[in-house]
């Protein structure tokens, strides 16, 4: 697995700040936007020049997107020991996803677009497939190469294609994970729907008022049941499901069918024996909307049992296209270790919910861990990973 | 500007602004609600509508949900304009 | 691999309801704009939202789904999306130095717009996903759509490809020299020796399952290949043909996406040898135009030519003595880089 966030460069020292119960949400404001140094914001403490520098990315035309998916990538690709030959197999495929892609240089993109005579470096920046495919070069993968956009669930939907890819002959390995950075374009737009909070986010906090947008990657390497001999297993990928919500373009409906119907999907796919679920890490945004939402879903399918749950969008931020994958490296974390991280700025139950998440860092005895991403156009999906 | 003319002109910038293309101002009754039946807007729409406030009248509302108590009917949110309008 | 039994398109030239695909309809400043229908299948209230690959992403699926069983999931493929809608929305960025903007544009710019449309116009909360690979967009969508019908035989799935010319993504492969700088007709566009093509969009929908009782067509097998070496791809071709073709049987018709320029014919060419002997050869980007999912226009094409009879004679680069199109091979790429075939058996 490889990570970026708001709170580490890599897995170990995003262990170390989910452990500390640490925020990385700042107005630091190192990017060019009206709100950067005024909205709180995840951002990943690093500057693109020094990305570039440190990862030998020096090509024009590449983007802080791409080059946050090559940090975690490389991390992911090391810690899994895979070789050039097991790189470069067809049998090895590479699903990305992002909503971002090159948009993140929102100047040079209005400049591009009007622009009538000269060149420019980032003509085939701009779009989501730009990440995956500097990727597909970088790392000379020649298996399967996808890119998917299905706003703040793609990552999630990624490692499940993934996954779906192994478990029909296609690939024999995936390397699965998503990425976004901080853009101009995304403030705007969140911005327009009223949905950032000016302080720092409160998942499921009465009071909450809205999300913090974060940046980040991360990477997993997964690998079919057979090809398992003499290596290190972090967690099982168990359970998967997406659904949609059928509602509203941009927010769930009241009685949150898309995420019931995500979470029942994900859990039907465990075994009878095995099946309940010792923590949830919860899409949890701090929105209004998302957060009630899922409470009601949470408790539809659990009733007086909702097991322990957190956002940890409380630490990172709203990471969009990169939540999904970012959230499941932290599930694992909590498998590995067999601990539970604190939910941050949380002060008082959803009116009519009577659910907390947890406030404090315990060691805990953990088999199945769900993980939730719902996004924009009712895209909702639910993963379930497992102690081997 | 008669409330009268206001009312048409508002009519005429809520089509053009929420790309109503099958409307014309007058197929909009002054007191039809917005939401809900009616014209059958969206809470998107609403935000719109408070960008139109703000460009076109200079009238800034901040919370979406004080925006939903003046934006019931053309009577209401040519009340409000008539009322708040800085432009 | 998947089973297809209805689909409808919407493209620059007459696909949609009366099918005439003969007569020509002949671009203009080197563009391929798409005929839009009247999308009497769409409510006004949420026609008004839509930007250009929206309306005929939806406009296309709504035929389909009208009369047929709720489909299981919907997976399309589309490289730029909403892009129409994003340099509206980046517009009033800088008229309005990021103050106070209509959130319209931003919502309706998102990759997966169409799907979540589609999925709330017709209520359907199954798979929902949109693959955005570019030039490989729609085949991963494919790809993906042959694992759901897998793991789902009792169900259908709804399986599209659609992007849209915006002054946006045309301007910026203008710069980037995808397109030809001089003035050309789609009518010429195989005849002149300079780099460049021209630019075209479209909506192509698919219901496909695992059912093969009165199927229109059957997708044998996709492949998906990022390689910029024309030996790579050709050796690839073979590999291609020789897993999935039947024993014994022979490609008929070769849907080739060359697309006029001269930079990446040779592609085309060294495919066209490998591909079999005696085959027909047609080509489609002079009715489509190019762009990344183009490749869905030729699946549609493969669903409704089944014999030389019904192959108009302007896609024709190479007759044979084939009397009829039993094996369908659609060779595509995306600027050299990204390549993907689509074998189809009739």
């Amino acid at each position: 697995m490889g990570v970026i966030s708001a709170i580490g460069n890599n897995l170990a020292e995003n262990h170390a700040a989910l452990t500390a119960g640490k925020c990385g949400i700042t107005t630091a404001g190192n990017f060019l936007s009206k709100y950067s140094g005024i909205l709180p914001f995840g951002e990943v403490p690093v500057s693109t020049a020094a990305l570039k520098e440190k990862l030998q990315a020096a090509e024009a035309g590449v983007t802080r997107t791409t080059l946050l998916a090559l940090h975690a990538a490389d991390e992911a690709i090391k810690h899994a020991g895979l070789t050039p030959q097991q790189l470069s197999s067809q049998q090895t495929a590479l699903i990305g996803a992002t909503t971002v892609g090159g948009m993140c240089l929102t100047d040079e993109l209005y400049e591009d677009a009007h622009r009538t005579s000269g060149t420019s470096p980032y003509t085939s920046s701009y779009d989501c497939a730009s990440v995956n495919m500097y990727l597909q070069q970088r790392f000379n993968i020649t298996g399967i190469v996808n890119t998917i956009n299905t706003a703040c669930s793609s990552s999630a939907n990624a490692i499940m294609y993934g996954a779906r890819l192994i478990k029909n002959g296609l690939a024999k390995r995936a390397i699965v994970g998503g990425v976004d950075s901080l853009s101009k374009f995304t403030i705007n737009g969140f911005n327009a729907l009223h949905i950032l909070s000016k302080q720092i986010c409160t998942p499921f906090d009465e009071n909450r008022q809205g999300l913090n947008l974060g940046e980040g990657a991360a990477f997993l390497v997964l690998e079919g049941e057979d090809d398992l001999a003499g290596k290190k297993v972090y967690a099982e990928l168990t359970g998967y499901c997406n659904t949609n919500d059928a509602f509203h373009p941009s927010s769930l409906s009241d009685d949150g069918e898309g995420p019931y119907q995500a979470m029942m999907g994900a859990l039907q796919c465990l075994p009878t024996g095995n099946n309940t679920i010792d923590f949830i890490n919860a899409h949890g945004t701090g929105t209004e909307n998302n957060d009630a939402v899922e409470s009601r879903a949470m408790l539809r399918i659990f009733g007086s049992q909702v097991p322990p749950f957190a956002s940890t969008k409380s630490n990172t931020g709203h990471t969009l296209g990169a939540s999904g994958a970012i959230e499941a490296v932290y599930s694992i974390l909590n498998l590995v270790h067999q601990e539970v991280y604190p939910g941050l700025h949380f002060t008082q139950p959803i009116a009519g919910t009577g659910l907390a998440p947890v406030e404090a860092y315990r060691k805990a005895s953990l088999k199945n861990i769900m993980s939730n991403s719902f996004g924009f156009g009712g895209n909702c999906t639910s993963l379930i990973f497992s102690k081997s | 500007m008669e409330t009268a003319e206001l009312k048409q002109q508002l009519k005429k910038k809520v089509i053009e602004f929420l790309n109503l293309t099958s409307l014309k101002p007058d197929d909009i009754k002054d007191e039809e609600p917005l939401f809900g039946e009616g014209l059958g807007l969206d809470s998107i729409d609403s935000l719109e509508l408070i960008v139109l406030l703000k460009r076109e009248y200079g009238i800034t509302i901040q919370d979406p949900k004080e925006g939903r108590k003046i934006l019931v009917d053309i009577n209401t949110m040519v009340d409000y304009i008539e009322k708040h309008r800085t432009k | 691999m998947f089973y297809i039994h209805h689909t409808v398109c919407i493209s620059p030239q007459h696909t949609f309801s009366t099918i005439n695909i003969d007569d020509l309809v002949e671009s203009a400043e080197n563009k391929l704009n798409a005929l839009e229908p009247a999308y009497s299948g769409v409510a006004p209230a949420m026609l008004r939202r839509m930007g250009k690959a929206v309306r005929i992403g939806v406009g296309a699926a709504m035929p389909l789904l009208a009369n047929a069983p709720m489909p299981g999931g919907i997976i399309l493929g589309t490289a730029n999306g909403g892009m129409g809608e994003s340099v509206k929305f980046l517009q009033q960025i800088v008229e309005y130095n990021e103050d106070m903007l209509t959130p319209g544009n931003f919502v309706q710019s998102t990759a997966n717009a169409t799907a979540s449309q589609i999925s709330l116009i017709t209520g359907n909360k199954g798979y929902n996903t949109t693959h955005v690979h570019r030039g490989l967009a729609f085949e991963n969508a494919m790809i993906d759509a042959a694992m759901m019908s897998k793991e789902h035989r009792e169900t259908s799935y709804l399986l599209g490809g659609v992007d849209e010319i915006s002054t946006y993504n045309y301007n910026i492969d203008y710069l980037e020299g995808l397109y030809k700088k001089e003035k050309i007709s789609n009518k010429d566009l195989y005849n002149v020796n300079t780099v460049g093509t021209i630019a075209g969009e479209g909506a192509a929908m698919f219901l496909i399952n695992s059912n093969a009782e009165n199927a229109l067509a059957k997708v044998q097998a996709v492949a998906a290949i990022h390689s910029a070496d024309e030996e790579y791809i050709t050796a690839q071709l073979q590999h291609f043909l020789h897993t999935h073709l039947p024993a014994g049987e022979e490609v008929d018709l070769l849907l080739s996406g060359e697309n006029g320029d001269n930079r990446y014919i040779h592609f085309y060419e060294g495919c066209e040898q490998v591909a079999g002997d005696g085959l027909t050869v047609a080509r489609f980007k002079h009715m489509c135009g190019e762009y990344p999912t183009a490749p869905a226009f030729a699946l549609w094409l493969a669903c409704v030519i089944s014999g030389p009879s019904t192959l108009p004679s302007h896609m024709v680069k190479k007759a044979s003595a084939k009397t009829e199109f039993k094996n369908v091979l659609i060779y595509n790429n995306y600027k050299g880089v990204q390549h993907g075939f689509i074998l189809v058996r009739r």
